[in-house]
């Protein structure tokens, strides 16, 4: 029965495990491959070595961009989702028509993602929405120059793209939230803000945790908002990656810093769990 | 405005001329271009001849297209620049073209043909088609002809208010007119080498975004975000046709660029080479360079179709002369491989900011 049940279980899993495995293991596998070979002008040299990893070891433009990505990508999901949970909490808690307000927090998400990043050039542009309403305010004479081509204007158009992404899993562990629980705590004497940090915000903790993950390792590699509004002070490591397989054709060094990009992610959000956990079992 | 209409009628009635005489095979050839280039006004008699236009695939920039050749994507044309064809050729993704098949080889422009990156190794390896200058573009109404200069990109009065080509191979030319390196140019010493990345690194702190897609260019100079760039006469004849007060300096003491574009023929072309030159041929007839000048504003390689355009357009977009466009301005050529590889390197820590 045990056996049976074991190979149908092996059975089911096989599509998914084939297709992780060609479209993910596979190319990582190439990936890892080409970071220890040397490319030699127009062709690459298959002989194995470090050279690549000590390269970009000691390169402080490396550096640079990893820990800005990272630093960046942080101050994204720290926004984000500091912005998102008062509205997951409205639409949880206030809201009457729930499924309407999440149709509207999903609207960004029904257009393309590099015109939202358009858009938000449009708004911190020269001539943009924001320079021009001060202007014929009188508030400013010279349109301002620090709203676009930096880490802020970077940081600004992520919070924004990936906000659905930090409401929808806070909105759903607070949605779970047996609610008898709430009455329970104000019987036994806690007050409004007593309540919320004694029993909602504990509960929603995977919540949160999810959208911390969800929104910051896809924003440490992202390559098309710092390439339209970060400028020079606001690139990020994806964008030296793509100068690697692109202009500078060194795929080898490129999948170097590619892998050094996914092994600074997995350990800061392995941290980070860790870390939420540690918390909790302190508290508790 | 005018200008659009004029493509746009023209798409439309080749559109039906195609439709009317549907000869199957035109769209066997592939051309991978820049965007654009698929306006049949430039390749009329291939469309005459095939009842169609050839298929077209695009690039962003060279960089970007050799990274997709290299991986394997396969054309039968491409149109590079001069000083990228070396290295094409050098990882064996070209053939050499065959002149003697070209029915305007010989009313190319005087000199056009005989630049570094089209023949070399004893072959010819590319049909110049289009070309053109880069140049120091600013605006007209901020600085004088007399006063304006490539040194005046790293006065600190100019800051966040200079842009400069995200690419490698553009700037350089900048930082060696910049330095006067350009006898050399482009076996620079190495003193000369450090000396140019020193200038781009001084410019760098005026940037106020470096473009990736001369657009980006036309935009910021059209609204006075920056004053100056360094671009393609392209932003200029854009720029004019929308009454902006712009210029590029063309004075070859200041310093200038010309380029020279043009089709390649693909080492795994797969239709018949016959269709290819055919291609070629209608690409630098004298009627599609007319129309190129006329409703593009951008210069051909054949000689005659200048003698064809209308003298006024002719005029206004700078071409009466292509002898003195040529002379004393340096020509974009291909650098030995390793300087052009450290160049890429240090550009984009420049633009970085080291």
């Amino acid at each position: 029965m045990t056996l049976e049940s074991d190979r149908s279980g092996v059975f089911l899993a096989m599509p998914a495990t084939v297709y992780v495995g060609l479209l993910v293991a596979a190319p990582l596998g190439v990936l890892v491959m080409y970071s220890f070979w040397t490319q030699t002008y127009v062709d690459i040299d298959r002989t194995f070595t470090w050279e690549n990893y000590r390269a970009a070891f000691s390169d402080p433009l490396v550096r640079q961009l990893l820990v800005r990505s990272v630093w960046m990508a942080g101050l994204v999901t720290l926004l984000t989702v500091l912005l998102a949970y008062p509205i997951a909490y409205f639409v949880a808690f206030r809201a009457r028509r729930k499924m309407l307000w999440l149709l509207l927090i999903t609207i960004p998400f029904w257009i393309s993602y590099l015109l939202r990043v358009f858009a938000w050039k449009l708004i911190l542009g020269f001539n943009g929405l924001l320079n021009s309403g001060l202007a014929s305010l009188g508030l400013i004479n010279e349109p301002l120059d620090f709203l676009l081509y930096n880490e802020l204007a970077v940081i600004i158009t992520l919070a924004h793209a990936w906000a659905p992404f930090a409401i929808l899993p806070i909105y759903v562990s607070l949605q779970k939230i047996d609610r008898s629980l709430l009455e329970a705590a104000t019987d036994l004497g806690c007050g409004k803000l007593g309540r919320f940090l004694r029993v909602t915000l504990p509960l929603t903790v995977p919540g949160i945790i999810a959208s911390c993950l969800i929104i910051f390792i896809p924003t440490v590699g992202d390559y098309v908002t710092p390439a339209l509004v970060g400028g020079s002070d606001g690139k990020m490591v994806a964008n030296l990656i793509q100068v690697y397989f692109g202009s500078a054709n060194n795929w080898p060094l490129g999948a170097t810093l590619s892998l050094m990009t996914m092994v600074s992610v997995g350990a800061v959000a392995i941290s980070f769990v860790a870390l939420v956990r540690g918390a909790g079992k302190a508290i508790r | 405005m005018t200008r659009t209409f004029t493509r746009l009628a023209t798409h439309a009635a080749i559109a039906g001329l195609a439709a009317g005489a549907a000869m199957a095979d035109g769209s066997d050839l592939t051309v991978f271009d820049w965007s654009g280039y698929e306006d049949p006004g430039f390749y009329g008699n291939y469309v005459e001849t095939y009842g169609e236009g050839p298929s077209y695939s695009y690039f962003g920039d060279e960089d970007e297209a050799f990274a997709k050749l290299q991986s394997g994507f396969s054309a039968d044309l491409s149109h590079p620049c001069s000083y990228v064809t070396q290295k094409w050729a050098d990882a064996g993704l070209l053939q050499p073209i065959d002149t003697s098949r070209l029915d305007y080889w010989d009313d190319l422009l005087p000199g056009i043909s005989s630049v570094d990156g089209i023949d070399f190794g004893g072959e010819t390896w590319m049909v110049p088609f289009d070309w053109g200058n880069t140049g120091l573009i600013y605006r007209s109404d901020e600085f004088s002809s007399e006063e304006v200069s490539l040194q005046m990109l790293t006065d600190p009065a100019y800051k966040n208010k200079i842009s400069l080509p995200g690419g490698a191979l553009e700037a350089v030319t900048l930082g060696v007119l910049a330095t006067g390196a350009q006898d050399s140019y482009p076996d620079l010493s190495e003193e000369e080498f450090q000396a140019v990345l020193d200038f781009l690194r001084d410019v760098h702190e005026n940037v106020r975004f470096y473009w990736s897609d001369a657009t980006q260019l036309d935009q910021a100079l059209a609204s006075g975000e920056v004053l100056m760039g360094w671009g393609w006469n392209q932003t200029e004849v854009n720029l004019i046709s929308n009454g902006v007060p712009a210029e590029m300096m063309r004075d070859v003491e200041k310093g200038v660029v010309s380029w020279v574009c043009g089709y390649v023929h693909m080492q795994d072309s797969d239709v018949p080479d016959e269709q290819v030159y055919d291609m070629l041929n209608a690409l630098t007839a004298p009627e599609s360079g007319k129309y190129i000048i006329e409703s593009w504003g951008y210069a051909h390689s054949n000689a005659r179709a200048f003698d064809m355009a209308d003298p006024e357009l002719v005029e206004a977009y700078g071409y009466s002369d292509p002898d003195t466009f040529f002379a004393g301005s340096l020509f974009g050529v291909p650098l030995d491989p390793a300087l052009e590889r450290r160049l890429r390197e240090e550009y984009e820590r420049i633009k970085s900011g080291f």
